[in-house]
């Protein structure tokens, strides 16, 4: 059975089929929740409200997109809004909260890199937190076009199809992110 | 093209996103640029950096991501008796003949509801602390009364009670009846399954595991219950259900059991079923296995 077969039969109600649309996608859509997010509980949630905002409305697709643009509409919206809030809260900090407790999300970087001789080891550190930094004075479509490009290898076109703009403004936001991305690591690189 | 302009470009150039005629201007200026080559390299470590700052999701959080997911669909899926109930009580009282009765009648439920509960009430003035046994509350309903500022709530309640008992008692077996028909965990379900597949000879133990086969998404579940209704291969009601399983289950594991049980008894009407199936069964060994089961029923096992 292709997607397509996939979707019309969890549109007719078939559980199973839903389950294997949710399956197909649903690692994608956690590690992007996960990572704009930077929050379990907050991935959680989008996850959660995310496929239960599918199954509620999959009779009212009609094929005019992908199910992937589709799915990922949802999907970013619902960060969207969680990132404007927590904005507003002025919540977000580096600290990313993982099931073995809260980490620094950037020491994470740090200790992949693990470099055996000290001095790198710092500047390695002081890369990642300085990355963790930088990501934060991203607006939130900055980031959000910049973690679907570079983390989920999406198109730009299909950012632009998914957050509902053009190919070009998609475009002038990574510009943007990246530039920002230079301008604060060019000492690391 | 410019130093600059390259320079704006190269992020792009690494995420392959710069048209044909683009790419091979980048690509001829970096040629003959020193400079711009080593900003290309700078790019590239800073991809590299940036590759590393990915948090990837615990496995344990995509597996209670599904899980809860699939509770709540469950959930959804399948409103609660008290919610029928009010749901049915809601079109009645829209009836205005109904309403006086509908009021009568809830106030002899509150009436007979305060007979029947022990212990502190939840909202009792003066309560002592509250049920010592974990509760999970959910709100359904709120009216809020601005002129007194109260609020009136209606929660439902589900309280955790632990059983032990003989797997002879009656009360024991409906509880793990109603776990094979309506736990949304399959792990619960399969235990269930296996505790009760010897005990098929009650009529309420055989419906649920005939119901299971049937309906069950998960096939190890389907294979358990198949196992439990071993001893009524001859029962004209389960014959009836794994003849149909045997035709509409997308599991060959499922069908093979079914036709293991079908053939323990020779039947003119089995070896339809199993020239239905012939015809349309993809897998080869069912096939081979559904041919061996007609010829030793000396029925044909070509189809017309």
């Amino acid at each position: 059975m292709d997607e397509a077969a996939w979707i019309r039969a969890a549109q007719d109600g078939d559980q199973d089929a839903f389950e294997r649309l949710v399956r197909a996608y649903d690692q994608s859509v956690l590690r992007l929740a996960m990572n704009l997010l930077r929050s379990v509980e907050d991935a959680h949630d989008v996850y959660q409200e995310a496929f239960l905002r599918v199954h509620k409305n999959l009779h009212s697709f009609r094929f005019d997109c992908s199910f992937h643009t589709w799915l990922y509409r949802i999907v970013t919206n619902l960060c969207l809004d969680q990132l404007r809030r927590k904005k507003v809260r002025r919540e977000e900090s580096t600290v990313v909260e993982t099931e073995d407790g809260p980490r620094d999300m950037l020491q994470v970087v740090a200790e992949e890199r693990a470099e055996a001789d000290p001095q790198r080891r710092l500047m390695s550190r002081q890369l990642g937190t300085r990355i963790a930094e930088t990501l934060l004075t991203l607006t939130p479509r900055e980031r959000m076009v910049f973690e679907m490009r570079h983390y989920q290898g999406m198109r730009l076109r299909t950012i632009g199809e998914v957050l509902g703009t053009t190919e070009e403004a998609a475009k002038n936001c990574l510009f943007r992110a990246t530039q920002k991305m230079r301008h604060a690591l060019g000492d690391f690189v | 093209m410019s130093c600059d302009e390259v320079k704006n470009e190269l992020a792009f150039l690494l995420y392959d996103e710069l048209s044909f005629e683009r790419e091979d201007a980048v690509q001829r200026h970096l040629e003959a640029c020193a400079d711009c080559r080593w900003e290309l390299e700078r790019e590239k470590a800073l991809h590299a950096a940036l590759d590393r700052a990915e948090v990837a999701p615990a496995a344990d959080l995509l597996a209670r991501c599904r899980r809860d997911l699939r509770e709540r669909l469950t959930k959804q899926a399948r409103p609660s008796r008290l919610a029928q109930l009010w749901a049915d009580l809601a079109r009645a009282m829209a009836m205005p003949w109904l309403k006086p009765v509908g009021a009568v009648g809830l106030v002899a439920a509150g009436f007979f509801a305060a007979q029947f509960v022990q212990g502190p009430g939840l909202l009792r003035r003066g309560a002592e602390p509250l049920a010592v046994e974990p509760v999970a509350s959910q709100v359904r309903y709120l009216q809020p009364d601005p002129s007194s500022g109260s609020v009136r709530i209606v929660l439902d309640e589900t309280r955790q009670r632990v059983l032990t008992g003989s797997l002879d008692d009656a009360a024991i077996q409906s509880l793990l009846v109603s776990a094979v028909r309506e736990s949304s965990d399959p792990g619960l379900r399969l235990v269930s399954m296996d505790i009760l597949k010897n005990r098929a000879q009650s009529a309420e133990v055989r419906s649920a595991l005939l119901q299971a086969v049937q309906t069950d998404p998960i096939a190890g579940v389907r294979l358990k219950a198949i196992e439990g209704l071993t001893s009524f291969a001859g029962d004209a009601e389960t014959r009836e259900v794994l003849a149909k399983v045997l035709l509409t289950d997308d599991n060959p594991g499922v069908r093979i059991q079914a036709i293991d049980l079908l053939t323990q008894h020779r039947e003119a009407r089995i070896a339809g079923v199993l020239q239905e199936l012939l015809d349309r069964e993809n897998n080869n060994y069912v096939r081979m296995r559904c041919q061996k089961a007609l010829r030793d029923m000396n029925a044909s096992v070509e189809t017309f």
